[in-house]
């Protein structure tokens, strides 16, 4: 009841402000369209604003980026489907099956399904933050060390070894290429230059942004490009007609098992929104009886990916509100914007800015209904930009993938490395390589090799320790059996689907 | 031979390679970390060891199965149509691999040619500009010979291109040829389309990043091309 009531006082706080509520809106169309222009994303738009945010109170400064974490998740939905092109990687399983699906003409129902069901997660996650907080937050922090972590990442990358490849061996080579990538730059323990070829460029290590705009955007237009030249290209179908409510109530077990999947990938630091994702799309395909279906434009892999990944906002807020810790890059950033007005996010947060803690939760809750609204006002403005020639969105799309790139860091050898990244991804697409497999592996080869460091410091260097932590043991295990069923079935299974150039 | 193709060793053989070559360079930075036993080499050098194993898995694969699709996994990446279209436009022979990744070559060419030649013969900052011009001209007009002959390939290059020649001659020089370009390669050839098009790219553009949103993008540092970016940041902000 104390959370009902603090909910309460904290959505009175915010739509009694004029201010708070320009903020609110702004943040929510900000995100929703950061995350959707083809090429930025919801970080562009966060790392443009930072620096102001030294002029807005605390309150206004953390809820404006909450909201646009909210929004932004879905926004970047929005491009995956459309056109292929993840607007942050926890949207990369969206395109598996949103953009299949805006080729069939079915573009309104996956973004309608995106809309409703990034709401749903949204929405939900943030029920379960509210009233749950603390409890959670102790139960997970106190249970989940390095140990567990680093676990929870073999499992992830285990069970992400079938996404997107042509066979489990090229899944694994391309993760194994993303984690490979990630070793280039200083060691996570005594800071030793790895793989810099003595270039002072990749002494910091290859970003993520270029290289996501890079396999995604990049290579995507090279395809379309080699499509056109060979008269192969077909430009996708305008459709606006979104899912009915029957369609939504089909994949209601889908929708729940994705709302635990993104809660308790959300909540574990570091791990966030793209794991839950990738998880919640994997687990869809493995429940499913049609699994062959997936890949080729099926509602129910959409609609895992954004429940999942929206599931994961309101469960980000809590390692952040509660330890400090930060789950992502957006949230880093909202580290910086407590650190600007003298605070630090923490258990005294609660005590000392109940307030702030509570205007916060409100706002994400009411970002994520927004979503509906917004979204499908929206939606049907930018399902429009389908119409255009693709003569034409190509260089903009490249343009502004170029201006993305080169906005992180201010280096072109930023827009080489995306480039290059679309040549490398045009090449392993035609190979049946996946390219969704390297970005995770890039993605977590980074917390990946942190946490086996620590918890193999924290077990004295004993794997043994491993046997006495019961999740990171159950992770490990089930990590393990799913790599096993995965060579048992390179070899010994025999595939439906017809294979491509088998004859040359 | 089971269902191997000289495609499949080849493959096999690039990755085994890579393998090697990874696991030589990491003996340059193999140094103890005073709190860490396994080092700095013992995570990369695992990741070669797997990299290995899913290599040689592959080739095991590729002996028993041929070319056939694993059971079981989500077909993203097949379905996508790159891999037939490769197939029906006969992209898949080595020679075309060959010819394309020559052509990928102009890019970083231009990244370290000019500095050579001007370190060959002491030039200093302007002669080692006048070089770059120089050179970027004669691989722009090898592009641009090349375009009709060899479109998916010279659309491969031409971004990285642009990406290489962005730290001298800058965005807002080359933004509106790179718009033509990409225009020209997805086979648009109406001249008044192509330049409002470009225009109305090149203007959203600017007007988005430059003057609403205050983002610094590259102005180029080779004479005059500085001089034009400048000149139009200032304008606009």
């Amino acid at each position: 009841m104390d959370a009902f009531n603090n909910f309460l006082t904290g959505s009175i706080t915010l739509f009694s402000d004029p201010l708070g509520i320009l903020i609110f809106f702004g943040g929510v169309i900000g995100g929703m369209l950061f995350g959707a222009i083809p090429g930025v994303s919801m970080l562009t738009l966060a790392a443009i604003l930072l620096p102001f945010t030294a002029h807005l109170s605390a309150e206004h400064g953390i809820m404006l980026f909450s909201v646009i974490y909210c929004t932004g998740v879905y926004g970047g939905a929005i491009t995956a489907i459309l056109f292929n092109i993840p607007g942050a990687p926890e949207n990369a399983p969206t395109a598996f099956d949103g953009y299949p699906m805006t080729l069939n003409g079915e573009a309104g129902k996956a973004v309608g399904a995106a809309v409703m069901c990034s709401a749903i997660g949204g929405v939900v996650s943030c029920i379960i933050m509210m009233a749950a907080t603390a409890a959670i937050a102790d139960w997970a922090i106190s249970a989940f060390g390095p140990p567990e972590i680093f676990a929870l990442v073999f499992f992830g990358l285990a069970v992400a070894a079938s996404v997107g490849a042509k066979t489990f061996w090229k899944g694994w080579l391309s993760i194994l290429v993303g984690l490979m990538v990630a070793v280039v730059g200083m060691d996570p323990v005594g800071g030793i230059e790895r793989y810099d070829f003595e270039m002072p460029y990749l002494l910091a290590g290859i970003h993520f942004i270029p290289t996501i705009l890079g396999f995604f955007a990049v290579s995507e237009i090279f395809v379309q490009a080699e499509k056109k030249v060979r008269g192969k290209f077909e430009a996708p179908k305008m459709g606006v007609e979104f899912p009915t409510l029957k369609e939504l109530l089909a994949h209601k077990v889908a929708v729940i098992r994705s709302i635990v999947i993104g809660f308790f990938c959300g909540i574990l630091p570091g791990i966030g929104a793209t794991l839950a994702a990738f998880m919640g799309y994997n687990e869809a395909v493995r429940w499913s009886k049609t699994p062959e279906e997936f890949g080729k434009g099926k509602l129910e892999g959409v609609i895992s990916s954004e429940t999942a990944n929206n599931a994961a906002t309101g469960a980000a807020m809590i390692p952040l509100l509660a330890l400090g810790l930060p789950g992502g890059a957006l949230t880093a950033m909202m580290v910086g914007v407590f650190q600007m007005h003298d605070m630090e996010p923490g258990p005294l947060v609660f005590i000392n800015s109940a307030d702030l803690v509570w205007v916060v939760f409100a706002a994400m809750f009411y970002a994520n209904l927004s979503i509906i609204l917004v979204g499908y006002l929206e939606t049907k403005t930018i399902i429009n930009l389908l119409r255009i020639p693709f003569q034409f969105l190509a260089p903009m799309i490249l343009l502004l993938a170029t201006v993305g790139a080169y906005a992180v860091r201010g280096l072109t050898i930023d827009v080489v490395v995306m480039f290059l990244a679309g040549v490398i991804g045009f090449f392993l697409r035609r190979s049946g390589y996946s390219v969704a497999g390297i970005i995770l592996g890039l993605i977590l080869g980074k917390i990946g090799e942190q946490t086996f460091a620590q918890a193999m410091q924290m077990l004295h260097f004993e794997w043994s320790g491993f046997l006495d932590r019961w999740i990171a043991l159950g992770l490990l295990i089930a990590g393990i059996l799913t790599l096993c069923g995965s060579i048992y079935g390179a070899f010994f299974k025999k595939d439906k689907r017809p294979s491509i150039g088998a004859a040359g | 031979m089971g269902k191997l193709r000289i495609g499949h060793l080849v493959e096999a053989g690039l990755w085994l390679s890579l393998c090697l070559f990874l696991f030589v360079y990491s003996f340059e930075f193999d140094r103890d970390i005073e709190i860490y036993k396994f080092g700095a080499t013992a995570w990369p050098r695992t990741i070669i060891l797997l990299m290995a194993l899913a290599a040689i898995g592959q080739l095991a694969h590729h002996w028993i199965k041929g070319d056939e699709t694993s059971s079981d996994l989500i077909s993203a990446a097949v379905d996508d149509g790159s891999e037939e279209a490769a197939h029906e436009a006969h992209h898949e022979g080595l020679n075309w691999y060959l010819s394309t990744l020559a052509l990928l070559a102009i890019p970083f060419i231009y990244m370290r040619v000019p500095d050579w030649i001007a370190s060959l013969i002491s030039a200093e900052a302007t002669g080692l500009h006048v070089i770059r011009v120089i050179c970027a001209a004669i691989l722009t007009a090898i592009i641009v010979y090349y375009i009709r002959l060899h479109r998916v390939r010279v659309a491969l290059v031409l971004p990285l291109f642009f990406a290489a020649l962005l730290e001298d001659f800058g965005f807002y020089t080359l933004a509106p040829f790179f718009i033509v370009g990409v225009m020209f390669m997805f086979g648009e050839r109406r001249a008044k389309w192509m330049v409002s098009i470009m225009a109305l790219i090149y203007g959203l553009l600017l007007l988005l990043f430059v003057k609403i949103l205050y983002v610094g993008l590259p102005v180029g540092n080779i004479r005059p091309f500085y001089d034009i970016g400048s000149w139009i940041v200032t304008v606009l902000q």
